[in-house]
């Protein structure tokens, strides 16, 4: 009940003018990125993080989370009508948005994909409401070894999903890991591998990493991608009538349960999620062979599935720390830049911040669903804009963001480096998302690593000792194998669809 | 020959951004200090933002950038727990628009803590004390220790059983822990300290129950003992705390001496104007009085505690020489 109090609270505080231009602008911007193609949600946060940065933390963290929702719906419009997925987990989006809009149904596609992905939202918001205060106070009692057991095995799990070769994950982890140890040493005090050069001794600032890998990246690999215009289809009417609202109901409710349930665990990125939902919705129709010529089930499961996980994801990231995909590893170190630590003791310590961040959530996706479907139009017509234009814009924007949160040059170097470093990756298949996660969650990991063993003299069984890291253990491993099972058959689902692999992590 | 434009483009941006990043700290004359601040003053934090001496900055900067009519910035420069932000400000132009905001953890507790430290206390102008804040032990609320006399008595039936948390080995939870323990004639080498990522990290192992005692100033554990997770023992401090009026203080229990207290004030890169700095703390004490500065201390647990420039130094010298003497006896500085 404590909850409904601190909700109605935070929507109190969303609902001043000038929260909610934020709220506004931060959904409406992550639209704008998300539906330029080839940026998904992770590299819409990191390139709009610098903006952001000005911010003071409540009102920052309402426009990444804008941002972010907004990426996602953003993602989806380029899928229907241009047949161009802005990230992996609108490719179920494609198979039958698209032939619905070159029946010239596009605005109705569209219109579903918005209204099931506002379902999802609220969906997941709800689901959060109720949940992740309660998982927080559970929360207290995991003590660091359950912590250490709880991250790394989530690693494993993100590592699987991240490429096609563990191994090549697990060594761009290593790497990631290696530059998180760079700084003060978190329980000597004293700085390490800083080579003597003072400025090492301030560690890496992620952000700039981020930066880096998710903004300057794309740009380089954006100069080189030859990017064919594509003739787009006219959008006639954005409503849904009212026959594919009711064929679409059933759709958007397993879709968001789904996605919701399996978005609060990691290793089910909304990839997976969206494609299972396609299946589903697919295996439940009475008209299977309409799938693929536009059936507009197949937009509305795969888009409030991909949503819910999204939510679904804020779960463990507020309650735990940990972040169950990259853009929300992404968040957990904007949130960190404000020395706000998710965990257990955020909604005790910080409880004006959370609830005002969910209300405003709430009220996000609501002002998605107004301006998104009479902005249809422009969205469509933003895709055409020159990459010549794009790329200073976004470069701009990334030099001044990696200055800002540090105020420090050595930063935007190091982003300018990462971003040349990430391009290469990017070119010789080795996946970057490992790197981040633990560069991320690397120190966090470091500390319940040295706690754990300051408690138990220095031995190693704790971690299999205690019953409540035991469990996490097995239940872990539970969790790796369905969603190896799960990633294979979406990594095949994936291929058979698109005739190429693509990066499924996001 | 369009891409080849887009390159050129962008390498023109990127020339540009380094040039205008490289370039804030413009060339200034400033004779008539009269007129100052003519430009906008850089309070640099050097921890992150939403801490306490980042709130207090934030107070500061509000009060000081309507009285002067010019921006005051607050500026976060973290890493090396408060050596990066501070080392930046000291050694920047003497001009009295680079001002440092710190505590004790970057300056006296790192000096006597550090073998070759980076910085000492003679590279700050220390210019005001703005607020303070008590030392308060935490344990979990179902701990089995009434009031810092029991935990005491435990402590030295069975000193190797006790586990605290502290930001590193030379941290304030550190200095609390080896002073109390040392004045009780206990062996504060027995004991075990569990680091921590800082006080919100460790107010909920206390409270989760996986370590022991937590150490930390008043309004850090507020929030976790209003919550009912966490019971606060003792407040070091000769009154009692407005956040915890039921608590009794260390003198009240009869723990005479302990001296450890949580503080944040002003400092200038030595050489800076001497008519600057008192500009500085003439405005400092007329900012104790404000009302809305106050509301916005009271609003972050914060005390007001304004000390002069001369006091300040006074007590930053003391402290120092004692958390030094400490240090070396009871090997927190190795």
């Amino acid at each position: 009940m404590d909850s409904l109090i601190y909700l109605l609270h935070g929507f109190g505080e969303v609902l001043t003018p000038m929260n909610l231009l934020i709220v506004v602008a931060g959904s409406l911007l992550g639209t704008l990125v998300g539906v330029l193609p080839g940026l998904g949600p992770t590299s819409a946060i990191a390139i709009l993080l610098p903006i952001v940065a000005i911010l003071d933390p409540v009102q920052a963290i309402i426009m990444m989370a804008g941002i972010y929702y907004g990426a996602m719906y953003g993602g989806s419009t380029t899928a229907i009508l241009m047949n161009i997925p802005g990230e992996s987990s609108s490719v179920p989006a494609t198979l039958d948005g698209f032939p619905l809009a070159k029946k010239g149904r596009g605005g109705a596609a569209l219109g579903i994909a918005a209204i099931g992905s506002f379902f999802a939202g609220i969906f997941g918001l709800v689901g959060l409401v109720l949940f992740a205060p309660f998982l927080a106070d559970q929360a207290l009692k995991f003590g660091p070894p359950e912590y250490f057991v709880l991250l790394l095995m989530a690693l494993l799990i993100l590592f699987n999903i991240s490429s096609e070769s563990f191994i090549k994950s697990t060594v761009m982890g290593a790497l990631g890991f290696l530059i998180s140890f760079v700084g003060i040493g978190l329980s000597s005090g004293v700085p390490r591998f800083d080579y003597g050069f003072p400025i090492l001794a301030g560690g890496f600032e992620m952000i700039s990493v981020i930066i880096g890998f998710f903004a300057i990246a794309e740009v380089l690999k954006g100069l080189e991608e030859r990017r064919i215009r594509i003739k787009q289809v006219p959008i006639k009417r954005v409503f849904p009538t009212r026959k594919d609202l009711q064929v679409s109901r059933f759709p958007i409710l397993r879709g968001s349960i789904l996605g919701f349930f399996l978005g609060i665990l990691p290793g089910f990125s909304a990839t997976i999620t969206s494609f299972l939902s396609y299946d589903i919705e697919k295996r439940f129709s009475k008209t299977p062979e309409k799938f693929g010529k536009g059936a507009i089930e197949g937009v509305a499961g795969p888009e409030s599935a991909n949503n819910a996980t999204s939510s679904g994801g804020f779960i463990p990231l507020f309650a735990l720390g940990i972040p169950s995909s990259p853009p929300m590893a992404v968040l957990l170190a904007a949130l960190m830049i404000y020395g706000l630590t998710p965990g257990p003791v955020l909604f005790e310590e910080n409880a004006d911040f959370v609830w005002t961040v969910i209300a405003s959530m709430f009220i996000g996706n609501v002002i998605l669903l107004i301006l998104n479907l009479p902005l249809v139009g422009l969205w469509a017509k933003l895709t055409d804009v020159p990459f010549g234009i794009l790329a200073p814009i976004i470069l701009m924007i990334s030099i001044i963001g990696a200055y800002s949160v540090r105020n420090s040059l050595f930063d935007c170097m190091i982003a300018v480096v990462f971003g040349v470093l990430g391009y290469f990756f990017h070119k010789y298949n080795w996946p970057i998302i490992p790197f981040i996660l633990c560069l991320v969650l690397g120190p966090k990991m470091e500390i319940s690593f040295i706690q754990s063993l300051e408690m138990s003299s220095g031995s190693l069984f704790i971690f299999f000792e205690r019953p409540l890291s035991f469990i996490v253990l097995v239940i872990a491993s539970i969790i790796f194998a369905i969603s190896s099972y799960l990633m294979k058959r979406t990594k095949k689902r994936v291929i058979e669809e698109t005739g190429e692999l693509q990066d499924l992590s996001s | 020959m369009k891409k080849f434009v887009t390159l050129l483009f962008t390498i023109f941006t990127f020339g540009l951004l380094f040039v205008a990043c490289s370039n804030n700290q413009s060339q200034e004359k400033g004779d008539e200090f009269a007129n100052y601040p003519e430009r906008p003053i850089e309070l640099v934090v050097p921890f992150a933002a939403g801490g306490g001496v980042d709130l207090a900055a934030r107070a500061v900067a509000d009060y000081l950038s309507i009285k002067w009519d010019t921006p005051v910035n607050v500026i976060n420069k973290t890493g090396g727990g408060g050596i990066v932000g501070a080392q930046y400000a000291l050694e920047a132009k003497p001009d009295g628009y680079t001002v440092l905001m710190n505590n004790n953890s970057s300056t006296t507790m790192y000096e006597a803590g550090t073998t070759n430290p980076i910085l000492t206390i003679e590279d700050h102008l220390l210019t005001a004390r703005v607020a303070r804040s008590p030392l308060v032990y935490a344990v979990a609320v179902d701990a089995p220790w009434n009031d810092l006399h029991e935990l005491t008595e435990w402590v030295r039936q069975h000193p190797e059983e006790l586990t605290w948390a502290s930001v590193g080995p030379a941290g304030f939870s550190s200095f609390g822990v080896a002073e109390w323990l040392t004045k009780a004639g206990i062996d504060y080498t027995q004991t075990t300290m569990v680091s921590s990522e800082g006080a919100s990290d460790s107010t909920a192992k206390v409270a989760g129950g996986h370590v022991l005692l937590a150490v930390h100033n008043a309004g850090e554990v507020y929030s976790l003992v209003e919550a009912g997770k966490l019971k606060v023992l003792a407040v070091q401090s000769d009154t009692r705390s407005p956040l915890y009026p039921d608590v009794p203080t260390t003198e009240e229990l009869g723990f005479n001496d302990l001296t450890v207290s949580w503080w944040t004030g002003i400092s200038f890169p030595q050489g800076t104007p001497e008519e600057i700095v008192k500009k500085w703390e003439e405005a400092l004490f007329e900012m104790q009085n404000d009302e809305e500065f106050q509301e916005q201390l009271e609003k972050i647990f914060l005390e007001s505690a304004y000390l002069n420039s001369e006091e300040f130094n006074e007590t930053v010298k003391n402290e120092t020489e004692r958390f030094t003497k400490l240090a070396e006896e009871t090997g927190i500085r190795k």
